[in-house]
């Protein structure tokens, strides 16, 4: 394999503590590698643990460090475990972007205003973070819609918001829990078509949780889970056809 | 400008926090006031008695009671320590002893005007019309306090009944918030009449009204201390009483004591509700946006500036309930003390340091309860942020 992956991490592992002796092991020992440019889709039962993984790639949850083999995440071939939270949130600011299953928007801003928050926090702002924000509401096919606060949006529009949100920055790593369980069928060909073309055009990294068969078959490769465990790994065959249907293309 | 517009799309939820936060504040303006007044009283009557030496009968209380005979006067002009003797007379305006009233009595005082030769410090401004002078003595005339204008709706040139008698008003006094504001004062021979008049008549049958007073005001000489011109007096005439503002401290300070201490007792209270009131509000209003505070975090946001930013909000928030609390305070304040005007019972007393007091503990108080649970949410890892209901 190549010598740095963008993102390669090894024993992780979840326990969450729901009362005084009941635990739920989201995670039981996982190894992960992602390299650069890859599309990988995470696939598995619900509960499975693939938010839980997503969430501890991304940055936004330490895996526990207090049993078993010591766990290692790497990004960028940095360690990240050893790092501040300024750092880590740095990190996730400059060069991640997230899309999460229940889209999480921030309530009181409006689609356009929600997109700049992620501009903001990378540090661009002003001018720039208004173009680059209206630039990215218009790839998700939300143009119109700029000045809408969430409540005023369908499911399936707030997601595309946080998409949007996710690639503002153009993030080296986006991750995406259900980018697309809230699209009709068209709306989720054309989202994922965006994400692929992003994907190429960019070399941008997507790490996608799905449960749908075909989101799976046009990634890279699919990690399949059960039980807090990743049970393989396969790369998709290769002759899995990319659909870039010039309708999509021309939305994208 | 961002920050009014955040609150603006929350209106409902600052609205209530807001008005939590009013109450609150409201609360401690109310009581504040209170506490203020009766510290008002006293110190103001404390100021009255500074720089002088007030003698009385024994038996008498306060300047007034038993006559005692204005010769002492000049026997007392002669002690050592001793620049000027004014004799006076002062006696309840009303004759119904068991008259209460919250604050000082109304009273009736005679005096000569300008006996003190100009020594007495307590300053004294006419709303209208004039002072006595000399020239008024043998005539019924008075100038009366302005809570006594404001109870009878006198102006200048209108009669007061003193006790019985007619009175024309000839000089209205500014509010002083002390015992000038509940006098009438009259020229001594007046005040002698009515002082011998209200004495039971087996005593006053014997008496010449010439030639008592119920009490002395001794000024002492320059340099010489009331206490010391007390003790002079004291010691010359063992019959009389005196008193000093450290006497007045002493028996004004513990009679109104208990009642300082339930005051600064209701306003300790209110300052714990109040601030009770702000921190639970402002807790619970910031604690229902960790989901918030964990998006924010989750994309990027550092952990101070999103503190920062909460911690302005909520200090804008503690800063407008407090001016709306002490708005609504002081409009209450001063409409209780327009209607108990008529009555006597001025209740409150609405200081600015009160008022500025109770708007920055509510901005600061509002800034802390703030800062805890943005702190907190903000330290959570963003995921079991995310997760808060
Ligand atoms: N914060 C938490 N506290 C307690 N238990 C949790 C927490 N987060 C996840 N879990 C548990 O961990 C397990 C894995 O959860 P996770 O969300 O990773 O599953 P998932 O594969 O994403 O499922 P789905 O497809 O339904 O989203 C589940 O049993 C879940 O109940
Ligand atoms: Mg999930």
């Amino acid at each position: 394999m190549a010598p740095t992956a963008l993102l390669e991490g090894a024993n992780l592992r979840k326990t969450y503590r729901l009362g005084r002796d009941t635990t739920v092991e989201a995670l039981r020992g996982v190894d992960v590698r992602i390299e650069p440019g890859e599309m990988v889709a995470i696939m598995g039962p619900s509960g499975s643990g693939k938010s839980t993984l997503m969430h501890i790639l991304g940055l936004l949850h330490a895996p526990d460090l207090n049993h078993g083999p010591r766990p290692e995440l790497r990004f960028e071939g940095r360690d990240i475990v050893a790092l501040s939270d300024a750092e880590r949130t740095r990190i996730r600011a400059r060069r991640m972007g997230f899309v999460f299953q229940d889209f999480n928007l921030v309530p009181t801003l409006t689609a356009l205003e929600n997109v700049m928050l992620a501009c903001d926090y990378a540090g661009v702002r002003g001018p720039a973070a208004r173009t680059a924000s209206r630039g990215a509401l218009d790839l998700v096919g939300l143009a119109g819609r700029g000045d809408h606060r969430p409540v005023e949006l369908s499911g399936g529009e707030q997601q595309r918001v946080a998409i949007a949100r996710a690639l503002v920055n153009r993030p080296s790593l986006v991750l995406a829990d259900e980018p697309t369980g809230n699209l009709d069928s068209e709306r989720s060909a054309e989202v994922l078509a965006l994400l692929r073309r992003f994907n190429r055009e960019h070399g941008q990294t997507f790490v996608l949780v799905t449960h749908d068969a075909e989101v799976g078959a046009a990634c890279d490769r699919v990690v399949r889970m059960r039980d807090g465990r990743v049970r393989d790994q396969a790369p998709v065959a290769l002759a899995t056809p990319v659909d870039l249907s010039p309708r999509v293309a021309a939305v994208a | 400008m961002q920050l009014l517009r955040d609150l603006g799309r929350r209106k409902v939820r600052t609205t209530l926090t807001i008005l939590g936060i009013t109450i609150g504040i409201w609360a401690l303006v109310v009581f504040g006031s209170m506490a203020n007044k009766i510290n008002a009283l006293v110190a103001g009557g404390s100021e009255f008695y500074a720089g002088k030496v007030t003698v009385s009968a024994a038996g008498g209380s306060m300047g007034f009671g038993s006559p005692l005979a204005i010769s002492a006067a000049d026997r007392i002009a002669g002690l050592p320590g001793v620049d000027v003797v004014v004799p006076g007379v002062s006696l309840l305006m009303s004759d119904q002893a068991s008259t209460v009233s919250f604050g000082i009595p109304e009273l009736i005082e005679g005096q000569v005007a300008g006996a003190d030769r100009g020594r007495e410090t307590f300053a004294l401004h006419y709303a209208s019309g004039r002072a006595l002078t000399p020239a008024d003595e043998g005539s019924d005339v008075t100038v009366v306090g302005s809570d006594i204008a404001r109870q009878h709706n006198l102006r200048v040139g209108d009669s007061l009944t003193l006790r019985g008698e007619p009175f024309t008003v000839v000089g209205i006094l500014e509010p002083t918030l002390t015992a000038p504001d509940t006098t009438a004062v009259v020229p001594l021979a007046a005040g002698q009449r009515l002082f011998v008049a209200s004495l039971p008549t087996l005593v006053s049958a014997r008496l010449d009204p010439t030639a008592i007073a119920s009490g002395l005001t001794v000024y002492p000489k320059p340099g010489v201390a009331p206490e010391a011109v007390a003790a002079e007096i004291k010691t010359a005439e063992p019959d009389l009483v005196t008193m000093t503002s450290a006497d007045f401290d002493r028996q004004v300070g513990s009679s109104t004591s208990i009642l300082n201490a339930i005051l600064v007792g209701i306003a300790l209270i209110s300052l714990v509700v109040g601030g009770l009131s702000v921190i639970n509000t402002m807790a619970m209003s910031v604690a229902e946006r960790t989901r918030e505070i964990g998006i924010k975090r989750a994309i990027g946001g550092g952990r101070l500036r999103i503190v920062r930013e909460l911690v302005t909000e909520s200090a804008l928030i503690g800063f407008l309930g407090g001016a709306v609390g002490l708005a609504l305070g002081a409009a209450l304040v001063l409409a209780a003390n327009e209607a108990g005007r008529s009555s006597g019972t001025v209740l409150f007393q609405l200081t600015p340091g009160t008022a500025l007091t109770a708007v920055a503990f509510s901005t600061l108080l509002g800034a802390f309860a703030g800062f805890v649970p943005a702190l907190h949410a903000a330290r959570l890892d963003p995921v079991t942020a995310l997760r808060y209901e």
